[in-house]
């Protein structure tokens, strides 16, 4: 077990953001994490890369505590937030540089590592331009680049697929499965079903804060599929009633 | 052909004045250029050419005016800029070309006050004998003006291939007429007082035996030497006028412009620094202080307040010359005052900092490497100047010791305040004067005690330089004491700040979070 979620506990003023969530996730695998919009994935993903002190709870990536300690733990971690910032005048490769340094790799280590995630995630006609001119895709791919730089045992990516075109998601994905086979672990939350059931061997359902379901893909969705597992367990379908006027069309 | 390229310039004068953005912009211009216009002529009559102070202070205001004027037309951008290059498509003779061009300099904002400076000179030397030669000289120096800023709109159109080269002209442009007309103004502040006859009459001598100033001494000097003069003038402008006509056939000829393709992803002022993370945050500090509008305003202000404070103690009726000790300590404080919030300033993109295993303290040191940049330069530039003009005997160490400490405590305070006592703070991006929604007293809480604890640091420090009007081997140790408590200051900031950083990290980022 490369990363281990006891108990954590997380709220906002009156609001339960993460209500006693406890997950492993196996090393060399690539676990999915879904839920409902304001589940609580973000704040539990932020917790577990340090970013985000939770109230109670305990996060252990590769025998380390993440809390007591932030600066051995976050040598081990990739991280790619969702809807932060990036110091987005500096030029897509100045921003690989600059996330590569702070974790310590030097020069050359870095310069080389840019050029090599360029290509493999097709960044290398933009690199010279400042990450603010980036659309929002561009974004997702140089955040993950950066998350990759400094060649991290796990990494936890918040939505790192959305608003990313399909020949791009194909090459993100190729890239994190040979990660994984490699030995290194990938944490992704999503809200695409197919991808996730496509992508992922482990997967984590949370709701309101609570982590439903977690285990393997076959365990979780229990011979129906992903996402019909998924909607039973974030609620069920609710029927829509009331919206008869949207079937009487006006012409 | 020549009428052709005049209604052009017209054209383009008039447009400037249709309404939209940029109105605004030119009757700005336009007063600011009225200002001047009216000044010049309100000085000619005013002044004195019997006196040698004057007639010293005649020609350093008019040399500087000439810089301001020949630099002017860079410094409304070169978009519609009338340069040689651009007519390189049309059928016609080079030489027609320079002489439409020529004229077509003369019209404008520019042209137009090169010329009153030259019925300046003419009105300040009228009925004294060499009137006549200060006509000739006025005449020779307003073509020259106008001659030298064309010369430099073509080649500052062909070096400002990119973007980022045309902003750096047009940004040199506005420096150095804002530098040049405050070197006119104090000049007819310290004409006036009366007091540096001598600094004066130096620094003009030297400024005539210059092409800079070369004409417009001409009227003063004795009939030999105005002939040389206004010879020479007469040379630079057949010069000027010979070399126009070659620079335009050869842009004419050659308009391609050079632009050296960038290296593969450079990294720019990354590559100039250690790769560490103090060096990689100094660098991307640096580009921030360069590149946001947030900082730049503090920049750009920061002369603004010394200033202002001069002002309100001179009104108040505090005598001039000590006032020169003034500005500096102020400025350093200011500026190192400034950082206080800084990591706010990041916004959300600190999150890089908090999720990388960065030390504390090569945060806190990448962040005051661009004050430290900016303000120990200034202060040793500044400091032998501002000491001398306040003519209080040995208080240069004092001064320099005293700036130092300030802005080095002020430093190592915000070192700490940033970490710890952190409010909301506008968004990258956001315009220089856009506050946060949610500001609280939290933020007047922190600016009033990152101000008051720099203070009160270096209050033994400024005690001792008080001290050192009365007995003045004061100041030496006023020097020594401020620079020690500053450089003591600023490690024990970087210090604590960088621990509270690293342990208030979550929390910084929380409060990022809900701006």
């Amino acid at each position: 077990m490369v990363l281990e979620v006891r108990g954590l506990r997380k709220s906002f003023g009156g609001t339960v953001a993460v209500d006693d969530a406890s997950f492993t996730v196996r090393r060399g695998s690539i676990f999915g994490f879904v839920g409902p919009n304001g589940a609580g994935k973000t704040t539990t993903l932020s917790i577990i890369t340090g970013l985000l002190r939770p109230d109670a709870g305990q996060v252990v990536v590769g025998g380390t505590d993440v809390w007591r300690e932030p600066t051995t733990a976050k040598r081990k971690l990739g991280v790619l937030p969702d809807r932060m910032r990036l110091f987005d005048r500096l030029t897509g490769a100045q921003m690989l540089y600059y996330a590569a340094v702070l974790h310590g790799l030097d020069r050359s280590a870095a310069r080389s590592r840019i050029d090599d995630l360029a290509v493999a995630l097709g960044l290398d006609g933009s690199l010279d331009r400042p990450v603010r001119d980036y659309s929002v895709g561009m974004v997702k791919k140089i955040s993950l680049a950066a998350a990759l730089i400094h060649s991290p045992s796990v990494l936890v990516l918040d939505e790192p697929f959305e608003s990313v075109d399909p020949v791009s998601t194909a090459q993100a994905v190729d890239l994190l499965t040979r990660f994984a086979a490699a030995g290194g672990t990938v944490v992704l939350s999503s809200h695409n079903m197919d991808l996730v059931e496509r992508v992922c061997d482990s997967v984590a359902v949370i709701v309101a804060g609570r982590v439903l379901a977690a285990g393997t893909l076959d365990e979780v969705r229990a011979g129906s599929s992903l996402e019909d597992r998924f909607v039973e367990l974030a609620g069920g379908r609710v029927a829509v009633e009331g919206l008869e006027w949207l079937t009487t069309f006006s012409d | 052909m020549v009428d052709d390229v005049l209604r052009l310039k017209l054209a383009l004068l008039g447009s400037a004045f249709r309404p939209g953005a940029t109105l605004a912009r030119t009757l700005a211009v336009v007063v600011l250029g009225l200002a001047v216009g009216a000044a010049i002529i309100l000085l000619a009559l005013e002044v004195d050419v019997r006196l040698a102070g004057h007639r010293a202070g005649l020609v350093i205001v008019a040399s500087a005016l000439a810089i301001a004027l020949a630099v002017a037309p860079l410094s409304a951008g070169l978009g519609s800029a009338l340069e040689p290059r651009r007519f390189a498509s049309f059928p016609i003779p080079p030489r027609t070309l320079a002489r439409g061009l020529g004229a077509a300099g003369a019209v404008g904002l520019p042209g137009l006050l090169a010329a009153v400076l030259g019925i300046g000179l003419e009105l300040a030397w009228a009925g004294t004998p060499t009137a006549p030669a200060a006509i000739v000289a006025g005449v020779l120096g307003a073509a020259a003006v106008i001659l030298v800023s064309q010369h430099l709109v073509a080649i500052g159109a062909q070096l400002a291939a990119s973007p980022a080269a045309r902003r750096l002209v047009t940004g040199v442009a506005r420096a150095v007429i804002v530098l040049a007309l405050a070197v006119a103004a104090t000049t007819v502040i310290v004409v006036q007082s009366g007091a540096e006859d001598d600094t004066l009459q130096a620094i003009a001598a030297t400024l005539a035996a210059t092409p800079v100033g070369l004409v417009w001494a001409a009227p003063e000097g004795e009939p030999a030497l105005l002939l040389v003069r206004l010879l020479g003038g007469a040379v630079m402008v057949g010069v000027l006028v010979v070399g126009w006509g070659w620079l335009v056939a050869r842009l004419v000829e050659a308009p391609q412009r050079t632009r050296s393709s960038a290296p593969a992803h450079g990294l720019g002022w990354f590559d100039l620094v250690p790769a560490t993370p103090a060096g990689v945050i100094a660098a991307r500090s640096l580009l921030y202080w360069w590149r946001d509008a947030r900082y730049r305003v503090v920049v750009l202000a920061l002369p603004v307040v010394p200033a202002l404070m001069m002002l309100a103690f001179g009104a108040a009726g505090a005598p001039l010359p000590p006032l020169w000790l003034v500005p500096l300590p102020v400025l350093a404080l200011f500026l190192g005052w400034f950082v206080h919030n800084d990591a706010a300033y990041d916004h959300t993109a600190l999150w890089l900092h908090v999720a990388a295993p960065v030390p504390g303290a090569a945060d806190r040191w990448g962040r005051c490497v661009p004050p430290l940049l900016l303000g120990v330069p200034l202060v040793l530039a500044l400091a032998p100047l501002f000491a001398l003009w306040s003519g209080v005997e040995g208080v240069l160490p004092a001064l320099v010791g005293v700036s130092i400490g300030l802005l080095l405590t002020g430093l190592g305070v915000s070192s700490v305040a940033s970490a710890i006592g952190a409010y909301p703070a506008a968004r990258p991006g956001a315009g220089p004067f856009d506050q946060p929604p949610m500001l609280g007293v939290r933020a007047g809480w922190a600016q009033a005690i990152a101000l008051l604890a720099t203070i009160l640091f270096m209050a033994p420090a400024l005690v001792v330089a008080i001290g050192g009007f009365a007995q003045p081997a004061w100041f030496a140790v006023a020097g020594v004491a401020g620079a020690a408590t500053g450089l003591g200051m600023l490690l024990l900031g970087i210090v604590i700040g960088g621990r509270a950083f690293r342990r208030r990290a979550p929390e910084l980022l929380d409060l990022v979070l809900r701006t």
